[in-house]
């Protein structure tokens, strides 16, 4: 049986107004999770703001495809209120991805599809055919 | 006038322990920190120096999301300063400061400092390679990797990036007020300019980008070489931080780099063996693209031997 999901982290390990980041594809998954180091840069991150979850691609609108930490799974300003892009300091909205300030104002983040909590996880849904 | 470089770079930052680590895993040296503040050393004594981001005594950011407060410049003699000090005092501001340095600002809204510097000499060789032929080789019975090196230190403050609505009003700023020179431009982007009294290919870089960006693209200290470049770059990557670009070696300035995201609003980044440049040289100017911006580009990778163990993919996914 293959699950149509990828665990990505415990409920408990994304506390409100923390973020952390992974890298989803199998292969890859426990790598992104366990190794700590910042060179392997993550493909999305997670948010949790107001209680709810929000998934976003690393992924600044400003250069596309630049990671948004400045070290691993930081990816909100000092006091969390905000998704911050570490590369110029951009400022992003945590539910709705909207660029408040920096190079990218007025753009959004990419959201990633297919994220929930059940069973005390946080999870990815994922295509039959990647899960197969 | 004989403006020697930058001497120190004043951020206020949100996040004051965030970015005291930063500075100490990068490899700069704590010389003063309290509650409120720090500084952060080269081994020549140019610095980074921190304040809370609401201190009412820095000056302000040109933008909100701006965190530099204040760029310092070291100069050599008081005549220095005094030329400055009139020059700059025809059409704005000059304070002098207690410690009898003085300040103003550039025509971007950047608050400057001029002071006598506080750049020890310093006496370091620098990476020696040992080329077949060449007159300089590494002494004999010495070693060119130093694994074990608890610490690699950046030497000196090197450079800073700008991003300025109106190049040419905040270029025309540096060279016709400061006497700075245009080394090498992008067109369309803006030019790497040197100070009067230094030699390195540029203290400062100017990007051209809308109002509202106006703030630091990146700074950086030079290294003793590629290699610790390189290995303090793998090793800060290791500790968990961000890289953006490198390491490869620019085109202009012949300068290896490595960029990394930080905590202050901009990259940082390390450099090394950045070319020098009189008045003989002339600025070359070309459109920027990926092919002028480096002569290669590499990639951080995890150490790898070819043996048992060893991933099935070589470690080359991704
Ligand atoms: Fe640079």
């Amino acid at each position: 049986m293959t699950a149509d999901f990828v665990r990505l982290a415990a409920s408990s390990d994304i506390a409100e107004g923390q973020s952390r980041g992974f890298d989803p594809r199998p292969a890859r998954l426990d790598r992104s999770a366990n190794n700590r180091s910042g060179g392997d840069s993550d493909v999305m991150f997670v948010v949790r703001h107001q209680g709810q979850l929000y998934g976003w691609l690393n992924s600044c609108p400003h250069i596309p495809g630049s990671p948004m930490a400045w070290r691993k799974d930081a990816y909100l300003n000092a006091s969390g209120s905000h998704v911050c892009c570490h590369a110029h300091g951009a400022l992003f909205e945590p539910d709705t991805g909207l660029c408040v300030q920096g190079p990218c104002q007025g753009g959004h983040l990419t959201a990633v599809p297919g994220l929930y909590e059940e069973a005390g996880e946080i999870r990815l849904r994922i295509r039959a055919a990647v899960a197969g | 006038m004989k403006i020697i470089g930058l001497d120190s770079l004043v951020f206020g930052v949100p996040d004051l322990e965030a970015c005291r680590q930063y500075l100490r895993d990068y490899g700069l040296e704590t010389v003063a920190e309290d509650d409120n503040s720090g500084c952060y050393e080269a081994l020549d004594g140019t610095s980074v120096v921190l304040f809370r981001a609401d201190n009412p005594s820095l000056p302000a950011a040109p933008t909100a999301g701006c965190m530099l407060r204040k760029t310092i410049f070291g100069v050599a003699d008081t005549d220095t300063l005094s030329a400055i000090a009139e020059e700059l005092g025809k059409d704005r501001e000059v304070k002098v400061l207690d410690d009898g340095s003085i300040e103003a600002l550039d025509d971007t809204g950047f608050m400057l400092g001029f002071q006598l510097t506080v750049r020890r000499p310093l006496d370091l060789a620098g990476e020696i390679s040992n080329a077949p032929g060449a007159a300089v080789q590494r002494p004999i019975n010495s070693l060119a990797v130093n694994n074990s090196k608890a610490r690699i230190q950046p030497r000196t403050l090197s450079h800073i990036v700008y991003f300025v609505p109106d190049v040419a009003k905040a270029e025309a700023f540096y060279v016709e007020r400061l006497g700075f020179r245009c080394t090498d431009r992008f067109i369309g982007v803006g030019p790497f300019l040197q100070p009067p009294g230094c030699l390195d290919h540029h203290t400062h870089f100017l990007i051209g980008a809308p109002a509202f960006m106006t703030g630091v693209e990146h700074f950086t200290f030079h290294f003793g070489g590629p290699t610790e470049v390189i290995q303090n770059g793998h090793n800060f990557i290791e500790k968990g931080y961000q890289a953006f670009w490198g390491p490869g070696r620019h085109v202009f300035g012949s300068n290896w780099f490595w960029y990394f995201n930080s905590p202050f609003a901009c990259h940082v980044e390390m450099d090394a063996d950045m070319d020098m440049f009189d008045l003989e040289w002339s600025a070359r100017e070309a459109p920027i693209s990926a092919d002028a911006s480096q002569a290669f580009l590499l990639g951080y990778r995890q150490r790898w031997f070819p043996g048992p163990g060893a991933p099935v993919n070589g470690d080359y996914e991704g």
